[in-house]
């Protein structure tokens, strides 16, 4: 490689070794891979239909990821057929400048948890762009107060124990908010229940989208997301194109897959999103905007992922549900949490770093601190062969990349 | 990139062994045996077993160095300058570390006795026998290996044999999977350690009284090779008492060894950890058969700690001698 890394890998393993002498990171996951573990065999075993169901999903994946053009026409037709907004955005600035130009100046945002907003530094640019910006999942909540990056993609403040929680928090509430979790839960859920309501504008993610019909799917526990797409009167949906699969059924099918790997045995909510609210109960009149927002825009974002669903070795990646079981088998992750990882984390993380999030060279010492063992591969539904495209991957580090 | 890496990729490529060990050190423990160069099975260490003392002295080394500093590329350029001012690096090698040199390489001698004792008849490439190049395809070294590989491949053919017998899951791993795909023709029979004991276990020595013992899958053999109850039906049947640790078989937590040399302090925690993990199952009696899994653990046990890291192969050795 033409730029000296050295650098960069004595500032990440030593960022490595810092947070491997970390004791809450290092207690919090453990605690986390325990109970990931047995949450995952119990639920396994009283929907024991799941297995197979996951090998039905990785057909789904591959097939949607061959005609990933194909869906995408199709998906943006609905969303407009729904009444709703389609774009395109086929990199990470052209993804932050549709946003900001729904969005305007000098409003109020409220925005559920999305690994694309991460990669995108969504957040950021939207206040740095005069808007006022709310993280509504209580782990992003936490975060954006800390000023800090997520440290697992479905937890993603779980370095943090509560009493330094109540610390943040009495800081931030201009109260004193002691170190109990129901308390700490409950200062958030009255600051955010007024920001909801008040909001200009709701932004979400999708766990995955239907072309046919348009819709999507997403999956949560705390509710914050049916509140933030629900009670403003616009809502974005900023979602990345592997997200997309032909049908409403296949849809499903990816979504409980989805939600069995990722520790919700049963999640508490899935919102399926298609289009803007409407009422047509006086006179049969279709007027938009009847409970929920009026205005429903959805930006597909590309930045790389196109590339990858056409590079016969990675394509393979885009498979994946984000349900972040791979994270807790992996020893690297369970002593170092996020620091593994550059927005995406661990094994997989190196590869959609490489692809989205950074290029080559930011992948390059992730790539080379997997141990390539192999246990992700086990756990992962979606038996995403990480350890084979970190191989390659360390070739074209080693050799530059129109090699191979 | 961090210069290690391209040291070690050029030992291999120059030198046949990523630590640029010469032929006559990694063979010596075949002295006395007799070993023919030719026959239908060869015997294949690949220089691993015999190369772990210097590599912990020269992780030694790096923990104590800044990577980034001059005088970390300098000891990691170390052969290039020591054969430039007449030292040899064996010397040098030899002054870091010694002491547990022996240990190290008597494990191929024991495994050559064992086989033996089974039966098994097999011929060894001895000074010239090269390392498989493993550590070129683990580090992305891809080009170079296409090019190395076909200097082993012409000492594997000199031997004449049909079969390799592979000490370490590594060398089986890349033999299967990788040189097939590098060298047309390359039709061997792909065999462990493990496989061929196995095989004959009936034939092993019985332990005196039932010991305990607890196995460490490597990842290779246990996932990439599937081999890991076969090496519970070799200790049931020489009547040890086998405990299983929480995560085990393809479930197997890594040693932390392959990113040793790169991150050698993260290297050793997951060692830790997993010498934890698995004294967890009642027994503080290690057995694990991989170079690198043997040399990880056995770093990762604390100082004092009662617990004891053995390779499968010295364990049955003990059986042989009694």
């Amino acid at each position: 490689m033409t730029v000296d890394l050295r650098k960069d890998f004595v500032n990440y393993a030593k960022s490595l070794n810092a947070a491997s002498e970390d004791k809450n990171i290092r207690t919090a996951i453990s605690r986390a891979v325990t109970s990931y573990r047995n949450t995952v065999t119990e639920t396994l075993e009283r929907f024991p239909h799941t297995p197979a169901l996951a090998e039905e999903v990785q057909e789904i994946k591959r097939q949607s990821m061959a005609n990933l053009d194909n869906l995408l026409e199709t998906a943006m037709a609905s969303v407009e057929r729904n009444k709703g907004k389609a774009f395109y955005a086929k990199d990470h600035q052209a993804a932050l400048d549709i946003a900001l130009g729904i969005i305007g100046k000098g409003k109020t945002v409220v925005k559920g948890k999305s690994m694309l907003g991460e990669e995108l530094h969504l957040r950021e640019y939207l206040e740095d762009n005069g808007n006022e910006v709310w993280e509504t999942d209580l782990g992003e909540f936490i975060l954006q107060l800390r000023k800090e990056r997520p440290m697992h993609i479905l937890s993603p403040s779980i370095h943090v124990p509560r009493e330094q929680v109540a610390e943040v928090f009495t800081k931030f509430f201009g109260k004193v908010v002691p170190p109990d979790i129901a308390e700490e839960v409950k200062v958030v859920r009255e600051f955010l229940r007024e920001k909801y309501f008040t909001a200009d504008v709701g932004i979400s993610g999708a766990n995955v989208v239907a072309a046919d019909t348009g819709a999507m799917v997403i999956i949560e526990n705390e509710g914050n997301v049916r509140l933030a797409t629900g009670a403003p009167p616009v809502h974005i949906v900023m979602v990345g194109v592997e997200k997309l699969v032909p049908t409403f059924q296949e849809a499903m099918k990816v979504a409980e897959v989805t939600w069995r790997y990722a520790q919700y045995g049963v999640p508490g909510y899935v919102n399926i999103v298609s289009g803007p609210s409407k009422t047509g109960d006086i006179e049969k009149v279709t007027t938009y905007g009847a409970h929920g927002p009026k205005e429903f825009y959805v930006i597909f974002v590309d930045n790389g992922r196109n590339e990858m669903a056409h590079e016969e070795k990675f394509s393979q990646a885009l498979h994946c549900l984000r349900c972040g079981g791979c994270m807790y088998e992996c020893p690297v992750f369970q002593v170092t949490a996020g620091h593994f990882g550059h927005t995406y984390m661990g094994g997989i993380g190196a590869i959609w770093t490489a692809f989205v999030s950074g290029g080559l060279e930011k992948a390059a010492p992730l790539l080379y601190s997997c141990l390539r063992c192999g246990r992700c591969v086990e756990r992962c539904p979606m038996s995403i062969n990480v350890p084979a495209m970190i191989g390659e991957l360390r070739e074209r580090v080693i050799y530059g990349k129109e090699q191979g | 990139m961090p210069m290690v890496l391209d040291v070690i990729s050029e030992n291999i490529i120059k030198h046949g062994s990523p630590l640029a060990l010469k032929g006559s050190e990694v063979s010596s423990w075949a002295k006395g045996l007799d070993l023919p160069a030719k026959g239908e099975v060869l015997f294949y260490t690949g220089g691993e077993y015999q190369m772990l003392p210097f590599i912990d002295s020269l992780v030694k080394t790096i923990t104590h160095l800044d990577q980034g500093s001059k005088v970390f590329s300098m000891m990691m350029g170390a052969r290039n300058i020591l054969n430039k001012t007449g030292f040899s690096p064996e010397k040098m090698y030899a002054s870091v570390l010694a002491k547990d040199k022996d240990r190290y390489n008597s494990v191929c001698f024991k495994a050559a006795k064992v086989l033996k004792e089974l039966g098994y008849e097999f011929c060894y490439s001895g000074n010239e026998e090269l390392y498989s190049g493993a550590l070129l395809y683990e580090l992305g070294y891809l080009q170079d290996m296409e090019d190395y590989v076909k200097r082993v491949v012409e000492v594997i053919k000199k031997s004449g044999a049909k079969t390799i017998v592979c000490l370490s899951p590594h060398a089986a791993e890349v033999f299967k999977f990788v040189y097939p795909k590098m060298v047309e023709g390359f039709d061997f029979e792909i065999r462990t350690y493990v496989d061929l004991v196995w095989e004959r276990r009936d034939k092993l020595a019985k332990l005196q009284s039932a010991e305990s013992v607890v196995i460490h899958d490597s990842c290779r053999l246990a996932r990439e090779l599937g081999i890991h109850q076969e090496l519970r039906d070799i200790l049931v049947s020489i009547g040890a008492d086998v405990k299983e640790a929480p995560m085990n078989r393809e479930w197997t937590s890594c040693c932390g060894g392959p990113i040793k040399i790169l991150f050698p302090e993260l290297s050793h925690v997951i060692g830790e950890r997993r010498v934890t993990e698995l004294k967890e199952s009642g027994s503080a009696h290690i057995l694990t058969s991989c170079p690198y899994c043997l040399s990880a653990l056995e770093a990762g046990r604390a100082k004092g700690d009662s617990a004891v890291v053995e390779d499968l192969i010295e364990f049955l050795y003990r059986g042989v001698k009694a």
